[in-house]
């Protein structure tokens, strides 16, 4: 076994109760290919069990455990010791909440909100076009899908809208865009019309400044700036 | 001080859904396109159901397209009975199998992104276990969205939801079923995110909680997959159904375990063990790579008893490879771009230039609340709980007998889901209002919780966790034997008593994560000890249960293990019979749905 890390992290902590916020450092050894979930797991069970954050999958394919790291915002199961050391380079991080949501306690925010706008821009199909025939699929050649599937992968993590520069208040945000411009690409969908609505409402795309940010902060690494400049030429096929 | 436990509202629906993931809300919006007047609420655990474990799902889902000039509906029934190790129940396997291909249409139409062929047709590929003419060569029959059907799946059913106004509690837990004269009425909700009680009253009652892989050390299953749904009904004194029947997936990524789907080995991808051999050869000739899991992982757990395994230097695990280093750029790059790239960001390797180091994972429960082929739960062989039903990975009607094929649970979701939200819609005709109060007040919630709260002592509830975590693990894994599988409830009585004296560090209810784990520290622990109970009794091997005391299948054990958990800890056990309807109604192919040998 390689030689572990001597890793610090220091916590933005609240207590909702005493609506008390305060900075909290917790020093321990790490191995090198330990996820950051596995890290705060070891603080619960060696340091302090009152310490909450929150996950699910511990994959990235659930969007559950974003937070920010020393200024990125990221998904900590993502993030291994070893590779953090390396790209931050340092053994010291802070690690905060979100920022676009209101926190609950300590790395645990209130999503509901945020996921209400991912709702305005209306995931599912407005107005379906409808099988061919009867026991037949709909042909869609991958050509046409390649435009768009990419952008399914989206896991509405909220990295993305939490380095736009572009505030929340304003604009639903590059990922609530996604789910609207990737209905616009597909075949499956007639409400067109209603669909740039969405687009060119006052909460839209105008509000994107192609800063690139989402871009540069996916841990999908889809190229989301991409798909807003689609959006802006209103371009979809 | 710590808060009293008390109800902050109550809230009437018609449905109430516990665990909003792929079949709880396939039954949701299967219930709504019947009666759009229903009004429904969906629990989920997690920020937005979106995020419910489904969406992990890989692979792929089979189904037999009808336009399919070889493949058919009989040859999916046959490997689905033979995999199970003939303990699926046959008129559930025909239920689900008629219904895939509706089904499959039913999600492309309402916005999933099937892969697509040249032509612009639904691409297809192979699965362990799926064959042609009865056990011939491998059927092309699973439909897939690149390697992320799961997201595929829980997208459509999420945002159909959204869009026919389901109610939503995220971030909240049910902590106890409510019945009134037998009936099931309702649930209390935690609401963790305000720490407030809910108390729902409903005409049916949905369970649909998924897996409970958190049972064991290394899972692919995610952090909320404690069993909670099983726990809730072994607490009101139901039964659960075959917990002794657990998968374990072969290819875990070593260490986080996490999976590396079939789909590598469906696509091309060999199991070496140290010496670079392709040891699969040996243990099943006819379909080596894509022998079905339980075999696989097996054979892998052979190799490395046997000393064919190599090890893993960061996480001191013992492995063999799976070599995927000879597939197209465009698989890995375009295909299953998700799989590959785990091992890249987990354990840093190219899979493109190294060997990727695997070893079994915990994966799926085969067993659970037991249900009849409309999901209505039962209280025992004979009887229904009215008002309640159970569907996806946390019932057990049984689709899956004690192995479940690649790509059937996925299935299994939405085909379910569909069939008993016809049933609910069904039922809520004629069923009577749940009145304004529940007779019983939650006491049950009120006194586990205030326990939680007030408890004093030294114990850490992780380290609880870790613990039972192991010992299923070493004692009631993969292999199992009685003198371990005795170990294993010894140690699980124990670590129930040690639980008493987790002190917590906050006695707020707000958002108390703490608070929430040990909830599910009790779940799981009531879990396990019901597993290992229904393994100890199962004195012979059958499926993913492999006792090393009793190497073969017994026709004195052909049916399926009911399990009720008493207040002391004490398991009963009782017997459900095996459905063998397509066997006993002749026919051509009848001879195909007997008790088989199973072989590959
Ligand atoms: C990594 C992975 C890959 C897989 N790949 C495939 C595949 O390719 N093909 C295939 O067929 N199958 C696959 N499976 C299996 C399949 O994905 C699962 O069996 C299935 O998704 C379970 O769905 P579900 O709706 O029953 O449960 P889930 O999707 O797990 O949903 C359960 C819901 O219940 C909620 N919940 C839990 N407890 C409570 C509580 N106390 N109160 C309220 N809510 C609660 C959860 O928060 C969640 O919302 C895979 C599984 C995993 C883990
Ligand atoms: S686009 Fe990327 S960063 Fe933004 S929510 Fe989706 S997955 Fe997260």
């Amino acid at each position: 076994m390689n030689t572990p890390y001597a890793i610090t992290l220091n916590i933005h902590r609240y207590d909702p109760e005493a609506k008390r916020n305060w900075i909290q450092a917790y020093r321990l050894e790490a191995g090198g290919m330990l996820r950051f979930t596995d890290v705060l797991r070891k603080i619960n069970q060696e340091q302090d069990p009152g310490l909450a954050w929150t996950s699910s999958c511990e994959h990235a394919q659930c969007g559950s455990c974003s937070a920010v790291v020393n200024g990125k915002p990221l998904l900590l199961c993502e993030l291994l010791v070893q590779d953090a050391v390396d790209f931050f380079e340092t053994t010291s991080f802070v690690l905060k909440p979100l920022s676009i949501a209101p926190v609950l306690r300590d790395l645990i925010v209130d999503l509901a909100q945020a996921y209400e706008r991912v709702h305005q821009a209306r995931p599912y199909l407005i107005d379906p076009a409808g099988p061919p025939a009867e026991g037949d699929e709909l042909r869609i050649p991958p050509k046409v899908m390649d435009h768009y599937v990419e952008a399914t992968r989206c896991i509405n993590c909220f990295c993305c809208a939490q380095a736009c520069i572009s505030s929340h208040r304003n604009f639903l945000g590059p990922n609530a865009m996604l789910a609207n411009i990737v209905r616009l690409f597909d075949p499956k969908e007639q409400a067109q019309t209603e669909r740039l609505d969405i687009l060119s409402a006052s909460s839209g795309l105008a509000r994107c400044h192609t800063a690139r940010a989402c871009s540069f902060v996916c841990p999908k690494e889809i190229d989301v700036a991409h798909f807003m400049a689609r959006g802006k030429e209103g371009r979809f096929s | 001080m710590t808060p009293a436990i008390r109800v902050h509202e109550l809230v009437k629906k018609d449905v109430l859904i516990i665990g909003a993931g792929g079949a709880g809300l396939r039954t949701a919006v299967q219930i709504l396109s019947r009666r759009p007047e229903t009004s429904i609420a969906a629990v989920t655990k997690v920020s937005s159901p979106q995020k419910s474990h489904t969406t992990t799902a890989q692979g792929g889902v089979a189904a037999v397209d009808p336009k399919d000039r070889i493949d058919r509906p009989e040859y999916h029934m046959f490997d689905t009975w033979k995999g199970s190790d003939c303990s699926a129940d046959q008129n559930v396997i025909k239920t689900i199998v008629d219904s895939a291909w509706e089904q499959i249409l039913w999600l492309d139409a309402h916005g999933l992104h099937f892969t697509r062929n040249e032509e612009g047709r639904f691409s297809k590929r192979t699965f362990g276990g799926h064959t042609l003419h009865f056990g011939g060569p491998s059927a092309f029959r699973a439909l897939f969205e690149a390697d992320r059907t799961g997201k595929g799946i829980m997208d459509t059913v999420w945002a159909e939801s959204l869009k026919n106004k389901v109610r939503f509690f995220n971030q909240s837990l049910a902590t106890e079923l409510l019945f009134k004269d037998e009936r099931c009425i309702g649930a209390v909700i935690f609401e963790a995110r305000t720490g407030t009680f809910t108390m729902v009253l409903a005409k049916a009652t949905l369970i649909s909680t998924g897996g409970l892989g958190q049972v064991f050390k290394i899972t692919t299953n995610c952090r909320q997959n404690t069993g909670d749904g099983l726990a809730l009904a072994l607490r009101q004194g139901l039964p659960v159904m075959d917990l002794e029947a657990v998968q374990f997936h072969p290819t875990g990524i070593v260490g986080p375990g996490i999976l590396a789907s079939e789909a590598l080995r469906g696509e091309g991808g060999i199991l070496l063990n140290k010496d670079q051999e392709p040891f699969m050869e040996r243990y099943a000739p006819k379909m080596k790579d894509l022998a079905p899991r339980d075999l696989v992982s097996r054979s892998i757990e052979n190799e490395i008893r046997e000393g064919r395994g190599a090890v893993h230097p960061e996480h001191n695990l013992p492995h063999v490879w799976l070599d995927i280093r000879h597939l197209s750029e465009y698989v890995h790059k375009v295909k299953l771009p998700e799989i590959t790239g785990f091992f890249s960001k987990f354990i840093g390797i190219d899979p493109k230039v190294d060997l990727c180091p695997v070893r079994p994972t915990v994966h799926y429960q085969m067993g659970g609340v037991p249900v009849n082929a409309v999901g209505e739960v039962q209280q025992d062989a004979q009887r229904i709980v009215p008002g309640l039903f159970a569907v996806g990975e946390s019932a057990c009607a049984s689709f899956h007998g004690f192995n479940r094929l690649a790509t059937n649970s996925l299935l299994e979701l939405f085909t379910m889901g569909k069939c008993v939200g016809d049933r609910i819609a069904d039922f809520l005709q004629e069923a009577p209002d749940p009145g304004d109060t529940a007779r019983q007040a939650p006491e049950q919630t009120a006194a586990q919780f205030s326990g939680y709260l007030q408890a004093k002592g030294s114990e850490n509830l992780w380290t609880i966790r870790e613990a039972m975590r192991s010992v299923m693990t070493e004692k009631c894994g993969v292999f199992r034997k009685e003198s371990t599988i005795l170990e294993a409830i010894e140690d699980l009585k124990e670590l129930r008593e040690r639980a008493a004296h987790v002190r917590l560090k906050s006695s707020s209810l707000l958002m108390n994560q703490e608070l929430v784990d040990r909830f599910e520290l009790d779940n799981l622990l009531d879990v396990a000890l019901t597993l290992a109970e229904g393994a100890l009794a199962r004195k012979e091997s059958r499926g993913a249960h492999s006792r090393e005391d009793y190497p073969e299948r017994s026709d004195a054990f052909q049916y399926h293990t009911l399990a009720f958990l008493q207040d002391n800890g004490a398991v009963r056990l009782g017997k459900r019979p095996i459905d063998m309807s397509l066997f006993r109604e002749g026919g051509e192919h009848a001879g195909h749905f007997d008790l088989l040998e199973r072989k590959y």
